[in-house]
């Protein structure tokens, strides 16, 4: 299995065999990367924890909101406090997503209504009759895998990026330096393929790594701890370390030759705000793309805390707070490099949760969630998907707290934006074998 | 392991054979024999006479001064000889004109020898003396005992001079069977029955037979190798030291966790109020200090190893928990490392750290309208004792018909346990029962106290079919809810992989897990759930020992960003130099690799214990923090180490230090590391590479710094195997 971390540096080696030989292949891509037309970025924004979706989007109209504050009590926000969505009035976001608000007026944002993990169209009359379902539901790490991978368990070992990566990072991204994804979080599922493997960024720490001797013994040191790295051991964890290690030399080389010269982005980022600082990150990759040599890539970037178990209002409130300013931010970066109709942002979470608050002011570990999608290309200004009945006990809920039986799948909104970023239709069976038991694999909000 | 006695030149002590000297031999018959003295007279009063005075023995490689006396004759002169030859010769020894006489090199075929001295006045008159040629005395200069594996043999080499063909190693006055191998080397083997220490000399053969004084030499039955000892502490501690090394070879793995389980937890102070300038804005910090300082320095460092595994299963964290609470959830650890697994789930139950940290405090019964807070109680379920999962003992999970896991619990018994939980909050300052629910004030040093207005008293259906009836106290409710918990089989198999994990292996063996939930479930005296069973059965168990013997055992795993530290730090020798003793800087290094100590992002650990490598199906729980962006960081945290930019710490890695001391022999220097940090298991071809990098280098300091680097940068090094 230790070949496989090895796979993308074989490959830039061929690529850049074919350069020496006058090929000039980074010409040409560089060229290709270059024509901002054929860009594409998907940038997934993990809310790690279980993102109360109930008090994300809310239901504005007289109806709506009078059921939403009555089982609510406590953790009920007061309507005056809500962002109306203009464009579709019946409905109000969190009071701490002021520029989602802007974003989603000026029809760069799109919401998804209801989405969760499901391997068929599930009723909750299915549900309560035990049909075929994803393992573990309400089980943070469970839900984060499954939503990661698509699949039916956390035991799938690659995620839909990942996969994805697999199919089509030879198309798109030939002789590439850096592998078509790239984390600022931390390995995930996500992003990991049958043969592809991300590279890490650790946000801020671009270049290589320090070294104190003077440059002559610098170098001498590092070509032999490299060379450490090629003995073979019969110890598999060590081998498995000698190719990460070996890859983070290569990946470190390349980004730091990469952003050398470009100038610093001018577009400020909010202070102390980590889900920021990872998107600014971002987007200075994004800017040194052509230097990269890759015209398609997937970013995944996470921000936690969202267990709101007790306390909820004042959780919750400050981290979707952060999540709006940063995501604003992003969205404004990619307008100073010319490619907001090239980057879309998303969202992703374990689940939602109850309708019903606990006796701690919190929410427990519900089912389907509402979701953000940002972009230029995205059709925003809309609600996508069937916003579930908030009822306890009624057609949507799971069981008695409101915990929504999904209405979308999470493959289903997996499967729209993988298209939009190049995935054809006969494809979408191999990075999501499941997409057929749905009666459609493409939302259409992108 | 090789251990030389070097000693002091010797203490002579006076031995009857030099008293017996100085004799003299007068033989006044003439025609006698050779060894006569005869004389013939020339002055008035009487015949002349030769008389010779000397010693009656001299030893090899010695010389000895001869006198004459010749009477009744005003020329004193002689002429010396040696068995009849003027001056001697090279094989019976040679004596000068003034009768100084020097040994042969080896005994003469003919010993005695006769020392003749001839009055010159009177050429047919002489003296004459019969003198025997002995063995040289030994000297000891150097004794080296060298075990035999971990056995009670060992071979003898004793180094000196003076030995002779036949001479003997004697042990406690005892000559043994010895082979010669030259006049400065000795060899013999030699069986203790226990550590001694032991009386060596060596004993040359006659003539002169003689002993060297005696050193005392001691005979330690390493019970250990290097290889063991030093890997049982890199699985067992926060990091090897070569005395620690030593010690467990001394005394053997068994009697050292035997210590170790017996050592008393180093308590972490509470942070003074009004708290040290240090971290007046943040107690965290100094919290986190007193952690480092514990791991670092701390004599129970097994027990400590283990509440680091534990807290990072029973996972609480700083982002919410202030520094009084964890301070307390660690002690709590600690204490409760070696005692049994249901009083550890009681006491972490009824911490204010957990209870801080998932709810459980003040979590009330629900109202209309509302649920119990879920929190604790499915965390409790998932992560702290049972697992999602069905497992058999051995850790695998069960199977349904259909292939399928089978879960180990409903939403409904969340719920249920929810509800059991409630009603807990703050204890009183003077312990007690709370006035009211929620308690008024806080108390972070307590377990949490129940007030029963808080508790939902309806009836709770929890696993494997128990009911607890409606209208239970809180107290009942906990304890035999825990009860139900501790009692699934699961428990066993699900805690004991992860332990294990921690300590020894990211992917044990299912005969591994089963032999250690057998040893959960019954510790050998009908007991389930003693630790100190567990821990000592995971240590010592076959698969933890098996790369003892063979460092290509394909198992280990990942050095996790706080071991990577401290193993560095207790292994270079750094100790704290900051004024105020503060160590919290510390958490800056690991937290830059992804972990500061109880500081965890979430619930579910800085690493799930099922994290497997992408691109493979490896288990490798500690590779969720390695990836090509901390392997950079990584690298960068070595050359901090290396160049001593630890903040608060300090060690000695200069050319002037030991290890630069060590560096003008770059082979010794890699050796010495390879002993520290792998165990002296070092593969050749690395060893090799850092040999001959560092060979290059002029600076004895850089030797060291980049040996050091080049060894704690390795992959080799960063996976315990």
């Amino acid at each position: 299995m230790g070949t496989n971390r090895r796979s993308f540096i074989k490959y830039a080696s061929l690529a850049a065999a074919g350069n020496a030989a006058g090929l000039r292949p980074f010409g040409m891509l560089n060229s290709l990367a270059q024509t901002t037309s054929n860009y594409k970025a998907l940038v997934c924004v993990f809310l790690f924890g279980g993102n109360d979706a109930n008090n994300t989007l809310i239901q504005f109209d007289t109806a709506g909101y009078t059921n939403y504050s009555t089982v609510r009590g406590p953790l009920a926000i007061p309507q005056a406090q809500l962002l109306q969505l203009g464009l579709t009035p019946n409905f109000a976001l969190n009071p701490n997503l002021p520029e989602i608000q802007s974003l989603y007026a000026s029809k760069n944002v799109a919401l998804v209504a209801n989405v969760g993990t499901l391997l068929q169209p599930t009723t909750r009359a299915q549900y309560l009759a035990g049909s075929s379902l994803p393992t573990n539901l309400f089980s943070h790490s469970d839900q984060q895998l499954e939503w990661q991978n698509a699949a039916q368990s956390g035991a799938t070992a690659t995620g839909w990026a990942g996969r994805i990566a697999d199919l089509i990072s030879g198309q798109y991204n030939p002789g590439a330096q850096i592998p078509m994804i790239t984390s600022v979080a931390g390995d995930t599922l996500f992003c990991n393929g049958a043969v592809s493997t991300p590279v890490s960024v650790s946000p801020g720490n671009l270049g290589g790594a320090t070294c104190s001797e003077g440059t002559a013994e610098c170098n001498a040191q590092q070509t032999t701890a490299q060379a450490l790295l090629n003995f073979s051991s019969g110890v598999s964890l060590i081998t498995e370390d000698n190719n990460i290690t070996s890859n983070a030399y290569s990946y470190a080389k390349t980004l730091t030759a990469a952003v050398q010269s470009v100038s610093p982005l001018q577009t400020v980022f909010p202070a102390n705000n980590s889900l920021a600082s990872q998107l600014k990150q971002i987007a200075q990759i994004i800017q040194v793309r052509a230097a990269l040599g890759v015209s398609r890539q997937i970013f995944f970037c996470s921000v936690g805390n969202f267990d709101t178990h007790a306390g909820q209002l004042t959780l919750q409130g400050a981290l979707l707070a952060s999540v709006s300013a940063a995501m604003n931010s992003f969205y404004q970066a990619t307008q100073e490099l010319g490619v907001q109709d090239n980057v879309t942002s998303f969202t992703m979470s374990d689940f939602s949760r109850t309708f019903q608050p606990n006796s701690n002011t919190g929410t427990d570990h519900a089912w389907g969630s509402h979701h953000i999608v940002m972009g230029g290309a995205v059709k925003g200004g809309n609600i996508y998907g069937k916003f579930p009945t908030l009822a306890l006990a009624g057609p949507d809920d799971s069981g008695t707290n409101g915990r929504w039986v999904p209405t979308t799948a999470t493959v289903q909104y997996a499967s729209t934006l993988a298209q939009w970023f190049g995935v054809s239709v006969a494809q979408l069976p191999q990075v999501f074998p499941n997409i057929g038991a749905f009666s459609t694999n493409n939302l259409g909000f992108v | 392991m090789v251990r030389t006695a070097f000693f002091a030149p010797p203490r002579w002590v006076s031995r009857s054979w030099l008293a017996a000297s100085l004799a003299s031999f007068l033989i006044l018959l003439a025609g006698c024999g050779s060894g006569g003295s005869v004389s013939s007279g020339v002055t008035g009063t009487g015949a002349v006479t030769v008389v010779v005075n000397g010693p009656a023995q001299t030893r090899l490689g010695t010389t000895t001064q001869f006198g004459a006396t010749v009477s009744n004759s005003v020329n004193q002169n002689v002429t010396w000889q040696v068995n009849g030859i003027t001056g001697g010769s090279t094989a019976t020894g040679t004596i000068s004109t003034a009768g100084l006489y020097t040994a042969s090199t080896n005994i003469p075929s003919q010993n005695p020898i006769t020392i003749s001295a001839i009055s010159q006045a009177s050429p047919a008159i002489s003296g004459v003396l019969s003198e025997s040629i002995w063995n040289p005395v030994p000297v000891v200069s150097g004794v080296t005992p060298i075990e035999a594996g971990t056995t009670s043999s060992f071979q003898i080499n004793v180094a000196g001079s003076g030995f002779v063909q036949g001479a003997a190693i004697t042990v406690s006055g005892a000559a043994i069977p010895t082979t010669y191998v030259s006049s400065t080397s000795l060899q013999a083997s030699y069986t203790v029955p226990t550590t001694s220490t032991l009386a060596v000399s060596v004993v040359n053969p006659n003539p002169g037979s003689s002993v060297s004084p005696s050193a005392n030499v001691q005979f330690t039955i390493y019970v250990a190798s290097v290889a063991a000892a030093s890997r049982l502490l890199d699985q067992a501690t926060f990091g090897p030291t070569l005395a620690d090394i030593q010690h467990v070879q001394t005394v053997g793995m068994n009697a050292y966790i035997t210590e170790q389980l017996a050592t008393p937890t180093t308590i972490l102070p509470d942070v003074s109020v009004p708290p040290p300038t240090v971290c007046a804005s943040n107690t965290i910090s100094c919290e986190q200090s007193e952690w480092w300082q514990t791991v670092l320095t701390g004599p129970d460092q097994l027990r400590q190893r283990i509440a680091l595994a534990l807290s990072e299963i029973m996972v609480i964290s700083t982002n919410s928990v202030n520094s009084a609470a964890v301070i307390t959830y660690q002690n709590m650890l600690a204490n409760d490392a070696f005692g049994n697994f249901q009083t550890l789930m009681n006491d972490v139950t009824l911490s204010t750290g957990m209870g801080a940290y998932l709810n459980m405090i003040n979590s009330l019964k629900p109202g209309n309208g509302q649920i119990a807070n879920e929190n604790y109680a499915r965390e409790e379920m998932q992560l702290f004792s049972i697992g999602l999962n069905m497992l058999n003992q051995d850790g695998t999970p069960q199977l349904d018909a259909s292939g399928n896991m089978i879960p180990t619990y409903t939403e409904a018994q969340v719920q249920a346990f929810a509800r059991l939980f409630t009603g807990w909050t703050f204890q009183p300052v003077g312990g007690g029962t709370p006035p009211k629910f929620p308690a008024s004030a806080t108390n972070y040093y307590m377990p949490m106290a129940a007030v029963q207005s808080g508790h939902d008293q309806t009836a709770k259906t929890l696993l494997n079919g128990v009911t607890l009836p409606a209208g239970q106290t809180a107290e009942t409710d906990l304890a035999q809810g825990l009860a139900n918990l501790f009692a699934h089989p699961n428990v066993g198999p699900f805690i004991c992989r992860q332990l294990i994990q921690h300590l020894v292996t990211s992917n044990p063996s299912p005969a591994y897990v089963s032999r250690i939930s057998a040893a959960f479930a019954n510790n050998g005296k009908g007991v389930r759930g003693d630790m100190a069973a567990v821990v000592r059965a995971i240590l010592l168990d076959t698969e933890a020992r098996a790369g003892d013997t063979d460092p290509n055992f394909d198992g280990g795993h990942l050095r996790e960003p706080m071991l990577y530290l401290t193993n560095a730090m207790r292994g270079l020798g750094f100790v704290n130099n900051d004024v105020n003793n503060y160590y919290g800087n510390l958490s800056n290094f690991s937290g830059n690799l992804g972990e500061r100590p109880y500081s965890s992002g979430s619930v579910f650990n800085f690493f799930p214990p099922s994290y497997v490598i992408p691109g493979t199906s490896t288990n490798a729980p500690e590779f969720a923090l390695e990836n090509t962006a901390t392997a950079v960081l990584r690298l960068t945290q070595a050359n901090s180490i290396v160049y001593n930019q630890i903040t608060g710490m300090t060690g000695n890695l200069s050319a002037t230090g030991p290890l630069g001391v060590m560096a003008a022999n770059p082979g010794n220097l890699v050796d010495f590391l390879g002993q520290i940090f792998m165990h002296g298991q070092m593969p050749t071809n690395m060893r090799t590479t850092i040999v001959n990098h560092i060979s290059t280098l002029t600076d004895m300091g850089q030797r060291v710094r980049v040996a050091v680097y080049l060894i704690i940068t390795s992959s080799q090094y960063k996976v315990i195997h």
